[in-house]
């Protein structure tokens, strides 16, 4: 060990931390984590099955009677139950990663309080606020777009004009709607970078464990 | 070749577990890198709405966009796909440090072996035993398999968008369909080899921290509890096998869209951009159940952590 590189943080302490007797339990964002996963894991998989059955019945209306005011709208329909889909999925995602990091905070102040340690438990670091502001931005970035979607599609009439209005509302929230996801996915990306530092502060502690 | 990228997820020899992790920050560069790329695909959407009475122009332009929007969403996803490697990484730095901790703080238990076979736990039901139980088959498929499933992923992609690029060069309508057409099934099926591999990697991490907690058991001399395969990993992997198929499927029928563009292609795209879509999503809400999964299993092990340190057994 003394040839290595010493980091910027060799000791718990070097962490932002609080110190306790007793373990901390579940912050807020971890403790709705537990709860809102599943919820928004239910409504993913209806909102995907009901955007593939508008596109189906989008498609058929397509191939009978070709562009028309409906399959505008149906466009617009689809577009937004199949993100609606998307917007649920990323958060439930987003949700059990809150969880992963719940169990490992209170998990880990159970350890060092029977253990009859100071409980040291990482302050939320600056990747798990990213995460959870990414999470809120990509949210309105998705889901504005869609009930714009839906608006759109009410607007549509059957005139040239109107279609042609139509496609473009379509390619602009397309637009929003595809940087909505890269953000979602990045914020997710800042939840699993906050497990590797969780980590390292927990590797680091229980070696620290017998020592104290 | 499967050593060699197997060693990518435990420790180097020598690597110091205080050390900031390099995946993270590779990651999180990537990540960044395919925030960056959508940003410009929306600058290219909104021009494009611009000029919808000029067909042939907004046809160019909708078709490199969704190249490069399809690119960006692999670059962020390949960047958690090494921030995973990362965890894995660093699951193993842990499994030492409990290694060499626990001694320390377990209980002197009374010596006598606890009882093997099926037990129920808090967390359900967990298999006894007295040694580490060998690697489940999907284990050792995901240890295998993430790898060339990114490899593949990415390579798709990259394919993907040069034939957009191709495409935005067409001015015949029937040529532009056909490109567009294989376009968007390459692009596709290597977003769904991408999530796949995530998909694998998430099952190597499972797979760490069943091997890691046994092996930190066996080395107690205690009675290695497992916990066992929960509905919730059978119902990841049966999402992740059925997104990825579906992912091929509108691989071969956009294929066939390409191959006969000139038959109204608009209805098949109507329907084969939300099968697509369908593809991902199941494989995403097969990642929410593996993510589940794992918290689950940390779960158990901080339970069977305490259970040693509280009675040495």
């Amino acid at each position: 060990m003394s040839t290595q590189t010493k980091s910027p943080e060799a000791l718990s302490t070097d962490f932002k931390i609080d110190t306790s007797t007793h373990s901390l339990g579940l912050n807020k964002p971890q403790q709705v984590g537990g709860k809102l996963w599943l919820p928004m894991f239910a409504m993913a998989l209806m909102a995907f099955a009901a955007g593939f059955i508008v596109s189906l019945i989008q498609a058929s209306e397509l191939s009978d009677n070709g562009v028309s005011d409906t399959t505008a709208a149906l466009n617009h329909v689809k577009a937004g139950v199949m993100f609606i889909g998307f917007a649920s999925v990323f958060s439930a995602i987003t949700f059990a990663i809150a969880r992963i990091l719940g169990v490992f905070r209170s998990g880990g102040g159970e350890v060092q309080e029977l253990a009859g340690r100071p409980v040291h438990t990482m302050k939320m670091p600056p990747t798990a606020k990213i995460m959870m502001g990414g999470m809120m931005m990509a949210m309105m970035l998705i889901l504005i777009p869609v009930v714009l979607h839906f608006v759109y599609a009410a607007d549509v009439s059957n005139t040239a004009a109107s279609l042609e209005l139509s496609e473009e509302r379509f390619i602009v929230l397309e637009g929003f709607r595809r940087l909505g996801v890269a953000v979602y996915l990045a914020s997710i990306a800042f939840g699993l970078a906050t497990i590797i530092r969780v980590l390292r502060f927990q590797a680091i502690r229980i070696r620290e464990l017998p020592q104290i | 070749m499967v050593a060699r990228f197997e060693a990518l997820t435990v420790p180097k020899p020598g690597e110091d577990y205080r050390t900031p992790s390099k995946q993270r920050q590779i990651g999180l560069l990537l990540a960044f890198v395919g925030v960056v790329l959508a940003a410009v695909t929306l600058i290219a959407n909104i021009a494009a709405a611009g000029d919808v009475g000029d067909g042939t122009s907004t046809r160019e332009t909708l078709a490199w966009s969704f190249g490069l929007t399809t690119t960006a969403f692999g670059t962020v996803k390949l960047g958690i796909a090494v921030i995973l490697v990362g965890i894995l990484v660093r699951l193993w730095f842990r499994v030492k440090a409990v290694q060499e901790t626990l001694p320390h703080l377990k209980a002197q238990g009374d010596g006598s072996a606890g009882p093997t076979g099926t037990i129920d736990t808090g967390w359900g039901k967990a298999r006894a035993t007295n040694s580490v139980p060998d690697p489940l088959p999907i284990h050792k498929m995901a240890k295998t398999m993430w790898f060339p499933m990114l490899a593949m992923g990415f390579m798709a992609l990259i394919a993907g968008l040069v034939v957009s690029l191709v495409a935005a060069g067409q001015s015949n309508t029937g040529s532009f369909n056909s490109a567009f057409a294989w376009a968007q099934g390459t692009q596709f099926l290597g977003e769904a080899m991408l999530l796949g591999g995530i998909s694998f990697l998430l099952g190597s991490i499972l797979a760490a921290l069943r091997a890691g907690g046994g092996l930190v058991q066996e080395s107690l001399g205690i009675t290695v509890k497992t916990l066992k395969m929960p509905a919730t990993a059978k119902a990841f992997v049966g999402l992740m096998a059925l997104g990825v198929m579906l992912g091929v499927t509108q691989f071969v029928l956009y294929g066939y869209v390409a191959v006969n563009a000139s038959n109204n292609p608009g209805a098949w795209f109507a329907w084969l951009g939300p099968l697509r879509e369908l593809s991902l999503g199941l494989i995403l809400a097969g990642i929410v159940l593996a993510l589940y999964t794992i918290g689950t299993a940390l779960s158990f092990q901080f339970g069977r952590i305490k259970e040693i340190v509280a009675t040495g057994r």
